[in-house]
């Protein structure tokens, strides 16, 4: 890795808050003025995230206190905890964070287990093959999720479909529960197989060739090598992709969903940001919606502080 | 190009004719596999393309290649939406995202790199920290934010709130980090300001990872379909959401809506075909490490 920030522009005190006397002004000012270039650097970032991040996130917290419809003419009424109350008494509520971890479960055999197949069996194949191989995989990433959508739609039609054609079966994919969960799961782990398979050939870019190179002069066979020296340094990169997959299987299947089940049939597909968008924008009830998200984005966060604290303890670094 | 480095592991002569065959087996074992794999990626793609290019009545024909070829279902579409409109919208919209999150992660980037500040680490923080926030519960804010604007419905109020991204800042600031020191400090010993050290040196030397970021974050942004669906809602005035119009109470149109589909993935397709070895290799070195 790089050393830390160079020196040529020194490190400088952030500038006081008091108001200093008279006597010190002069340098004072100076030095605000050389402590400010990084916080002017930031500033349209950080006003950008704070205008349409941070701001809404507080005004959710605010909302999720109260009654309201979205209507800007309707008065928003204080409720208290109420729209929490009436939240976890909805059964589609708990359901659709059960959904969310069948379809977590789902997707981890493609964020995981085929990424990591494919990216040692890639140091196998070179050459010209490896990078046709290598765009036909990541493909899918660049189809638009609801051109996706159109596509798998088309080939899971009941009547017409390639799927059902070519496996000689009649199943109506998108309009039996079990089917139409399956087949939201398998589009999803379609689309992001392409962006895992990337991350773990970056992973495995990074180990330093040397170590399986004297490991095998030991006399180690391949399959140990790959056992004990390959898979515990690609640890990093495997616990980031579990980490992605956790907090965005629902982000990443919600456009299909949306397009595709509408989160049916009777509300087999409905996962929990789907939920969200139905409680907003199909029953128009902001508290109800804002609320929930409350709850998703805690749980969601002390998930991923959790894992990223897991990591930390068990995985292995090259250095 | 390949994505992975080879490594040739080294071993004594004495076992060399075994591993030679073992290596071949491994070798034809890795092409079946990628291959394999790669084919049942690929299909949806081609079924996509092969579709709208059947005549009308062929529309449900199994044959794998669409003959005699047919563009009946692009003249469809055409007829049903504004396609160069659409097409102009949808790229108007991803260069306008994908110019500003660069702009703003170039920015960033280099406040983390070439200083050392107070605050560093928790304004760092305040950057990935937004990958926590999900879309869902900015979204009703930000659409009653909007609706006060008077933005509701327009290609602004679908850019304004995407114009700062973690991924470009995280990504920046990795790239920049990796210049050389002695470079900031022979600007520096010029007499240049930070301003025009950023422009003068720190760009033109970043500039294949600045082209490398700038098409991934173009091809998220034209993918980009959550936030144009609630703003765009009566207008639809782009490609991603025209393709409803094709889908009804009574019976989906698959030709057009292929065909549209189609359209809507072409130039990203296109993009990632000329420019993979440097999409690849800019988001392999940039180096989520």
């Amino acid at each position: 890795m790089t050393v830390m920030a160079p020196e040529t522009f020194v490190e400088v005190a952030a500038p006081e808050r008091v108001a200093a006397p008279a006597a010190v002004a002069v340098p004072l000012l100076r030095r605000i003025a050389r402590a400010a270039p990084p916080y002017l650097f930031l500033a349209p970032g950080l006003a950008l995230l704070g205008v349409w991040v941070y701001r809404p996130l507080v005004t959710s917290i605010q909302l999720s206190f109260l009654s309201w419809n979205l209507l800007p003419t309707s008065p928003a009424k204080f409720v208290g905890f109420s729209n929490y109350e009436r939240l976890f008494a909805l059964p589609d509520f708990t359901a659709a964070l059960g959904r969310t971890a069948v379809l977590i479960l789902g997707l981890l055999p493609f964020t995981l287990v085929v990424p990591t197949v494919v990216g040692l069996l890639a140091r196998r194949v070179r050459g010209r093959a490896a990078t046709v191989y290598q765009a036909m995989v990541f493909a899918p990433l660049l189809v638009a999720p609801v051109a996706g959508a159109a596509v798998w739609q088309w080939m899971l039609d009941p009547r017409g479909g390639l799927v059902n054609r070519v496996l000689g079966t009649t199943t109506n994919w998108l309009q039996e529960p079990g089917p139409a969960q399956v087949a939201i799961i398998v589009i999803t782990g379609w689309h992001v197989l392409g962006f895992a398979t990337l991350v773990v050939a970056a992973g495995l870019a990074g180990i330093d060739s040397e170590y399986s190179a004297s490991a095998s002069l030991d006399g180690a066979t391949r399959w140990q090598t790959t056992r004990w020296i390959t898979l515990p340094l690609l640890s990093p990169t495997l616990s980031f992709l579990l980490l992605m997959t956790l907090l965005l299987a629902a982000q990443w299947s919600f456009p299909l969903v949306n397009t595709i089940t509408h989160g049916g049939p009777s509300g087999a597909t409905t996962n929990v940001y789907y939920l969200l968008w139905d409680y907003a924008f199909g029953s128009f009830d902001a508290g109800l919606g804002a609320a929930a998200g409350m709850i998703f984005f805690v749980l969601f966060g002390m998930v991923a502080l959790v894992l990223v604290r897991l990591t930390e303890r068990l995985t292995f670094h090259d250095s | 190009m390949t994505l992975i480095e080879v490594t040739t592991p080294a071993h004594t002569p004495s076992d060399g004719a075994v591993v030679l065959r073992e290596s071949r087996v491994r070798t034809v074992l890795g092409h079946v596999v990628l291959g394999g794999l790669g084919l049942l990626c690929i299909v949806p793609v081609y079924w996509l393309y092969a579709t709208s290019l059947r005549a009308p009545e062929d529309i449900y024909s199994l044959r794998p290649f669409p003959w005699p070829l047919s563009v009946a279902s692009y003249a469809e579409a055409r007829d049903t939406v504004d396609l160069p409109q659409l097409l102009l919208n949808t790229f108007v919209m991803a260069a306008l995202i994908a110019l500003g999150q660069l702009v703003t992660g170039l920015l960033a980037g280099y406040a983390f790199a070439a200083w050392r500040f107070r605050l560093q680490n928790t304004l760092y923080l305040v950057f990935v920290a937004t990958w926590l926030v999900p879309f869902q519960v900015t979204m009703v804010p930000n659409y009653a934010l909007l609706n006060q604007l008077g933005t509701l419905n327009t290609i602004t109020g679908v850019v304004i709130p995407n114009l700062c991204s973690a991924l470009a800042v995280i990504m920046l600031r990795s790239h920049l980090r990796s210049i050389p020191h002695e470079l900031l400090e022979a600007a520096r010993m010029d007499g240049r300001g930070a301003w025009s050290t950023l422009w003068t040196v720190v760009v033109p030397n970043l500039w294949p990872a600045l082209a490398a970021l700038g098409v991934l974050l173009f091809i998220n942004a034209w993918n980009e379909y959550f936030w144009p669906a609630l703003v765009l809602q009566r207008t639809n005035n782009v490609l991603q959401l025209a393709l409803h119009s094709f889908i009804g109470p009574e019976g989906t149109q698959w030709g057009p809506l292929m065909a549209t589909a189609g359209l809507a993935c072409l130039p990203v397709l296109l993009l990632y075909l000329i420019l993979q070895r440097r999409i690849v290799d800019g988001f392999v070195r940039s180096g989520l490490k």
